[in-house]
């Protein structure tokens, strides 16, 4: 009942004009990042957190949720009219919805995935209501140890899920963790990797390098792949038939199911339940060949489940402070920009910060629908936006980005460093996304680490002490150990990057 | 696995290996533990180990698994490689000479060759877009979202 007292004065709060407004603008810009092609929610949040470095938190917040879903669904308009996804979620939406734009049916298939959309957002974040705030007053109940085990345990799926090879992705987090550590001591104060440069005393800034990695890697892999595209479209009629509502309903429901619950795990990129949800869709389906062929529940599933999991992967974030992909450990980002840390103790301390970006899920997911039903023809108009601009405008926010925090050139060529490392890293087939939550959560893993072995006089055999602790390390491990005897059963959950 | 990919692979390996080897190092000239517990080159030098364990047995992998021999070439050539290299380089060159004559003058300059570079070819698109692009966006990113960018030599 508190919390819904809360969730009821955060949506008083998100109502407010100001907050109205962000959450418009955020669906807007992120509806724009998700129909360009090259450009994924990682990169499109990442590049746009300088429009929220004057804002109060809760508004940045709000801004840049709003940003994340908005560019779930905006790759969907892509997928539809020109086969190509404008986020990696939205890969499974082309087999059907690409082939309904081909039978003039495109306005069906974008109507359908936007209100699959709303219903998996609006049905994720009440699940998220009822379960994210009893997991944050678990979680306070755990002493660094807990904390420790529960990071590791969240790399741990991370790297068993975000990847073809296994010993790459550990290599990855141990060099994303190494990176994270320069700068000063979080517990005495010795600088360390510093090598003098005075910009290193405060570490290695996370914006300019998830900037660089996400926002100027894919723009460089777009360049080289510079590709025109041919539009599928006929816009005129949008609203599906009786039979298209009867066929997508059960999908709908089925991919919420779905989207919500993988969404809980980290380490499940927002392909795996989109590409199950169209699968168990097809399975279910008493005409299976018509997958593939345009069939609306192959999209309204996909999408719907996209959705849900965008929401689902917020609990995590919230309750317990673990980020599940690297869009979220971007966000995550930005509580700490804003002198936040997201985790049980921000219910505790900030109850109507949390509540209002909660609260703003139901709102920015109303805005979505009412943005892309009627205005899917103006959102296809923008791929005809010729590269050299698009280019050129997304490096100028890269570079307002990386140098507008702490107004340091330094960060910017950190964020050009970056940029092609990412790029060859990409062109090399190397996960990146352990790195990157790595890179987010070391300065907590040591911090808790090295707390607990201060309370033990710096014996490990505190962690055998406390059982929670124990088993949170045990689980992923063996699950780790699993993946790597036998790499087969888990086919279907891993993939070759994270988004 | 191509043999170009291959070869990719065990050099981006043995850098990361050497990358930690380095840490290793760094994290020994720092103490280790102290009277208090761990210290603060206490988590680096493990996760460096680690970080060694892993490259070498990375490098293993890579090193048996099977070659394809084909053509396929990791980088691109051609205009590909040039839209690729001509990007990293108006990102430098826009950073340098922000240091000396500001966002709006660096951005103009960006702006125009960039455009230029990837085929634009309308004089007037391109002035029209490096304008807002670089005193544009400098305005409403100072004025209007409080966002402080490099000031020109004419500031005061």
């Amino acid at each position: 009942m508190e919390s819904l007292g809360y969730l009821m004065a955060g949506l008083g709060a998100a109502l407010s004009f100001n907050n109205l407004l962000f959450a418009f603008a955020g669906c807007v810009l992120g509806t724009l990042i998700g129909v360009l092609p090259g450009l994924g929610p990682a990169a499109g949040t990442a590049i746009l957190i300088p429009l929220t470095f004057n804002l109060d938190a809760t508004g940045a917040i709000i801004m840049l949720c709003a940003i994340y879903y908005g560019a779930m669904y905006g790759g969907t308009i892509t997928s539809v009219l020109i086969n190509v996804p404008g986020e990696a979620a939205s890969v499974v939406t082309c087999i059907d919805g690409y082939q309904m734009a081909k039978q003039g049916r495109a306005g069906s298939a974008l109507a359908i995935a936007a209100i699959g959309s709303f219903v998996g957002g609006i049905v994720a974040t009440i699940l998220l209501v009822v379960v994210a705030a009893p997991l944050a007053s678990l979680a306070l109940k755990f002493g660094p140890a807990e904390f420790f085990a529960l990071m590791v345990a969240g790399l741990c799926l991370v790297v068993g899920l975000a990847g073809r090879n296994i010993l790459a992705a550990l290599l990855m987090t141990a060099l994303g963790l190494l990176l994270s550590l320069i700068g000063m001591d979080p517990v005495r104060g010795a600088p360390r990797f510093t090598f003098g440069v005075e910009e290193l005393y405060d570490g290695i800034g996370f914006v300019p390098v998830v900037m660089g990695l996400f926002g100027v890697g894919e723009l460089l892999l777009a360049a080289e792949a510079r590709q025109t595209h041919l539009i599928q479209a006929d816009l005129k009629k949008w609203y599906p038939t009786r039979d298209e509502w009867r066929r997508s309903s059960g999908a709908i429901g089925r991919g919420t199911v779905i989207g919500f619950v993988l969404g809980l795990i980290p380490g499940v990129g927002a392909i795996v339940p989109t590409f199950m949800a169209y699968v168990l869709e097809k399975r279910v389906s008493k005409n299976p060949e018509r997958f593939g062929k345009g069939a609306i529940e192959g999209v309204a599933s996909a999408e719907t489940a996209n959705n849900a999991y965008a929401n689902g992967s917020m609990v995590p974030l919230l309750a317990l402070g673990v980020p599940s992909s690297p869009t979220i450990a971007v966000l995550m980002g930005a509580f700490i920009v804003n002198g936040l840390t997201p985790g049980p103790f921000l219910f505790q301390e900030k109850p109507e910060l949390v509540w209002t970006v909660i609260a703003s899920f139901f709102v920015g997911n109303v805005l979505l629908l009412i943005l892309n039903l009627p205005l899917v023809g103006l959102w296809a108009r923008l791929l005809k936006i010729p590269f050299a601009y698009l280019c050129t405008g997304v490096l100028i926010f890269c570079i307002i980005g990386a140098y507008g925090l702490k107004q340091s050139l330094f960060d910017v060529w950190v964020m050009l460093g970056f940029g092609v490392l990412g790029y060859v890293l990409r062109k090399l087939d190397f996960p990146i996304a352990p790195a990157i939550l790595a890179l987010i959560l070391g300065p907590m893993m040591e911090k808790s680490l090295r707390t607990t072995l201060e309370i033990s006089g710096g014996s490990f055999a505190i962690f055998l002490d406390r059982p929670l602790a124990l088993a949170l390390l045990a689980v992923p491990l063996i699950v780790l150990a699993a993946i790597v005897v036998r790499p087969r059963a888990f086919a279907n959950l891993r993939q070759t990057d994270i988004e | 696995m191509s043999r170009n990919a291959r070869r990719g692979w065990l050099v981006a390996t043995a850098t990361m290996m050497a990358i930690c080897v380095f840490a290793i190092w760094q994290s020994l000239l720092l103490s280790l533990t102290d009277r208090l517990g761990p210290g603060p080159g206490f988590f680096s030098f493990w996760l460096s180990l680690l970080g060694v364990l892993f490259a070498g047995l990375l490098i293993l992998d890579v090193w048996r698994k099977p070659v394809i021999e084909n053509d396929e070439t990791l980088f691109p050539r051609g205009e590909s490689a040039f839209r690729v290299l001509i990007i990293i380089g108006a990102v430098a060159g826009a950073t340098l000479l922000m240091g000396w004559v500001g966002f709006e003058l660096a951005m103009l300059v960006f702006i125009a060759v960039l455009t230029f570079a990837l085929g634009e070819r309308r004089w007037y698109a391109i002035g029209l877009f490096a304008i807002a692009g670089s005193f544009g966006v400098y305005y409403v990113f100072t004025r209007w979202l409080d966002v402080l960018l490099p000031p020109g030599p004419w500031a005061a």
